[in-house]
């Protein structure tokens, strides 16, 4: 995953629908995510390039909805809802995810063993 | 054809006659007039009246071997009748005409002594007809030379070719041209300076009076008279045609003649805006009328409606009867007669024997045909003839046939006050009042005034007003519609009658401004504004309001909201201590957000770019704020939530915890938990 800023990038993704899980007043997706284009990218452990400011899964609540619907730690989140994470501040991708009205969250992420994965079975 | 020929000689011979008298009467205005002013009109009619005389007699040179021409084919060859149609004639107006000047910073700036001023007018020459525009003294302080004058020219033909000559003077007092015998001019011009010197030589030379303005004329011996008095010189000419008819304002190209050591050299940008309209009497004039028989569509075959009808301009109004047309009664129905009518005539009509004439129009998509008849074969060939000449017309005056074209007639109008003498152009400045911007800018000014006005009332001024005091007496010239839209197509011309509150102090002689932005292409616009904020030394700021205003407005609370942000956050920034990690994070990333946001985003995104610029600044702070909030929220509900710790404030639960996610520092790293 590769990431030059400016310039269009290509990722092979995955689609993934979470439910919320309403805990008393709060909706919870139960996974935590860290970076952002506020953030210092340099301290980011997913990532493969270390000037990637994009949101990543850093820890994943076992048995919670995320954990349920696919996502794993280390997970690059591209889009939520069809807002884009790629250029977000760390608050607004959170804002993104946590909106009181979605009880459901549609996640396009990536990672690396998709590319292999894809790459595998095109060498075939 | 004979008559009409000797008739228009003698009348040209009459004319001819009468300039000869005028030039006559100039010359001897011009020797004996003490006035400089005088002398410069004086010479000006002088070469009117030399370019109109050589116009007439290169015109009778003409006519006379027409006539030799005619005589000679006439016998020769047997022409039946006349085949080629000739276009009808019609009106060719110039009007607004402007030439904008490019003078060097240097000249205006440094050059604080002597004014180098040039009288200038334009000939216009359309066919036979010269005319003059009023003159103009022209300095550095002008940006461009504007003649007001519209100028009608009556009888001209579709092919007409419209010269237009700019003629300069230079009107140094100190060099009026007297009879300084030569040796004191030589002595004099080597004690002066040398571009001085050249000045005064170039005056005192005799030069020529009647300039070669008629491009392929056979030269014609004409009595020069040698007079002493300025001279004019022809500093740039152009010729426009019936490409160049518009409705609207159009630059055009000069050519220019001499150069910078011409002490009447003007530096031209080496263009001119101008209005040229035209009026084919096609569309003004009735070309043809008379009764007709329309057939009623749909109705049945047999009957016919009568009715007077008028071909003019792109329609045949049909009235019931004669008298309406008198009565400008409105038509009883209209047939449209543009480009794309298709006149034909049918078959005879077994009754009646003679050929219907078929109109037919497209309207949207459907074809509306109207068969019209008259009482004899002859008035059919009248009205099919007419409608032919009507078509040729068209064909001829092209676009001018599109729609009519407004002239408007020269009215008589009081003479231009005159120009004030020395004055910085920054004192003229008009400030336009129709923008945002320019408008709170001259509201400022205007109560700046009000209030100074109440304080000279009561005795005390502040120095600066004595400057628009100086200006208070001059009138402000006629006013002029301006509008600034930035499409373009009213003229660039100065803002004769500004809207500000304070119009009586400005004095808008000046040709500045154009608030106009339209770009200068042949095709469709004008006026030049982005000549004038390229090549001219100084700032315009009015003609920038227009492209600012849309700007700033969306910048500044950009700008301002970051601003206010940034010193917020470094005061919290130095409150928290313990908050260090996290409110420094914070304050520095600020800067970031700025530069990242003009990326693009790789993946399109739904998300509006613009809701980053405003909310970057805005979530740099909440921040700070709601994630520690859910970090409360969150340890109160779940224990596990162990993440949600941007501020490392020193409780025990909060460190036992970070430590468990060393790797995961979320001090340099913020992590949320959702």
């Amino acid at each position: 995953m590769s990431y030059i800023p400016g310039q269009p990038m290509t990722a092979v993704a995955q689609r993934i629908e979470i439910q919320k899980l309403r805990q008393g007043d709060h909706l919870i997706l139960g996974f935590s995510i860290g970076g952002g284009i506020d953030q210092d990218p340099g301290q980011n452990p997913f990532s493969e390039d270390k000037t990637d400011k994009g949101i990543y899964v850093t820890r994943i609540t076992p048995g919670g909805p995320a954990d349920v619907a696919g996502l794993v730690m280390g997970d690059k989140i591209l889009q939520v809802n069809g807002w884009d994470m790629t250029m977000v501040t760390h608050d607004q991708a959170r804002k993104r995810l946590t909106k009181k009205k979605e009880d459901v969250v549609r996640l396009l992420v990536t990672r690396k063993s998709l590319e292999k994965a894809v790459k595998q079975s095109m060498s075939h | 054809m004979n008559n009409s020929s000797s008739h228009r000689d003698s009348d040209l011979q009459k004319k001819i006659d009468h300039e000869i008298r005028m030039r006559d009467g100039a010359c001897k205005l011009l020797a004996a007039c003490s006035q400089r002013d005088q002398a410069l009109e004086a010479a000006k009619s002088l070469q009117t009246c030399s370019t109109r005389i050589l116009a007439y007699m290169s015109e009778l040179q003409r006519m006379k071997e027409a006539q030799v021409m005619q005589k000679v084919t006439r016998r020769s060859s047997d022409a039946g009748p006349m085949d080629d149609r000739m276009p009808c004639k019609g009106k060719v107006a110039i009007s607004d005409l402007r030439i904008p000047l490019m003078w060097k910073d240097t000249e205006y700036f440094k050059n604080k002594g002597e004014l180098h001023r040039c009288a200038v007018f334009c000939l216009l020459q359309l066919g036979g007809e010269i005319f003059d525009t009023d003159m103009v003294i022209v300095d550095r302080t002008l940006t461009d030379i504007c003649f007001d004058n519209a100028i009608v020219f009556s009888d001209a033909s579709p092919g007409f070719e419209l010269r237009v000559e700019l003629y300069s003077c230079c009107s140094e007092d100190d060099y009026s041209a007297g009879s300084t015998p030569r040796k004191l001019a030589s002595k004099l011009s080597s004690s002066l300076g040398r571009s001085s010197g050249k000045k005064l030589r170039a005056s005192m030379e005799p030069g020529p009076v009647s300039p070669v303005s008629n491009g392929g004329a056979s030269p014609l011996l004409l009595p020069v008279p040698s007079v002493p008095g300025p001279k004019y010189h022809l500093l740039a000419h152009t010729t426009l045609t019936l490409s160049h008819v518009q409705d609207s304002f159009r630059t055009h190209d000069l050519t220019i003649s001499g150069n910078e050591e011409c002490s009447y050299w003007l530096p031209l940008y080496g263009s001119m805006c101008c209005r040229l309209a035209a009026q084919p009497h096609c569309m003004t004039q009735k070309m043809m009328s008379g009764c007709l028989k329309v057939k009623q569509c749909g109705a049945d075959l047999q009957s016919w409606t009568k009715v007077y009808a008028v071909l003019k301009g792109t329609s045949l109004f049909c009235y019931h009867r004669q008298e309406d047309v008198e009565a400008n009664v409105e038509p009883a129905f209209t047939i449209g007669i543009n480009k794309e009518t298709r006149i034909r005539a049918a078959e005879k009509d077994p009754q009646s024997k003679v050929q219907n004439i078929c109109i037919s129009n497209q309207y949207g998509g459907e074809e509306v045909t109207h068969t019209l008849t008259t009482d004899s074969r002859e008035d059919t060939h009248r009205w099919m003839e007419a409608f032919w000449q009507h078509f040729y017309d068209m064909s001829q005056w092209k676009q001018c046939c599109d729609d009519l074209m407004k002239i408007e007639l020269p009215s008589l109008r009081k003479p231009a006050p005159a120009t004030p003498k020395q004055g910085s152009l920054y004192h003229e400045m008009v400030i336009e009042s129709s923008d945002d911007l320019s408008s709170s800018v001259s509201d400022i000014l205007a109560r700046r005034l009000q209030e100074l006005e109440l304080r000279s009332q009561l005795g005390t001024s502040p120095t600066w007003m004595s400057l628009f005091e100086e200006n208070s007496p001059k009138i402000v010239g006629r006013p002029r519609p301006c509008t600034s839209r930035l499409s373009g197509h009213s003229p660039c011309t100065p803002h004769r009658l500004p809207r500000s509150p304070v119009s009586p102090h400005r004095c808008a002689q000046m040709g500045l401004l154009s608030s106009d932005v339209s770009l200068t292409s042949d095709s469709d616009s004008h006026c030049s504004t982005s000549l004038c904020s390229h090549h001219y030394g100084w700032p315009e700021p009015s003609s920038n309001f227009p492209i600012l205003s849309s700007s700033p407005s969306r910048l500044r609370p950009r700008t301002l909201s970051l601003d206010a942000k940034l010193s917020t956050l470094r005061g919290r920034g130095l409150g928290g201590g313990g908050v260090g990690g996290g409110g420094g994070n914070c304050h520095c990333s600020c800067q970031p957000p700025s530069s990242s946001l003009l990326g693009p985003s790789p993946i399109s995104s739904r998300s509006p770019r613009l809701q980053h610029s405003t909310q970057t600044t805005l979530s740099c702070s909440s921040s700070t704020s709601s994630s520690s909030s859910s970090s409360n929220s969150e340890c109160s509900h779940s224990p596990e939530s162990s993440e949600g710790v941007p501020f490392s404030r020193p409780s025990p639960v909060r460190r036992s915890l970070r430590n468990l996610r060393a790797r995961l520092d979320p001090r340099n790293w913020l992590q949320s938990q959702v």
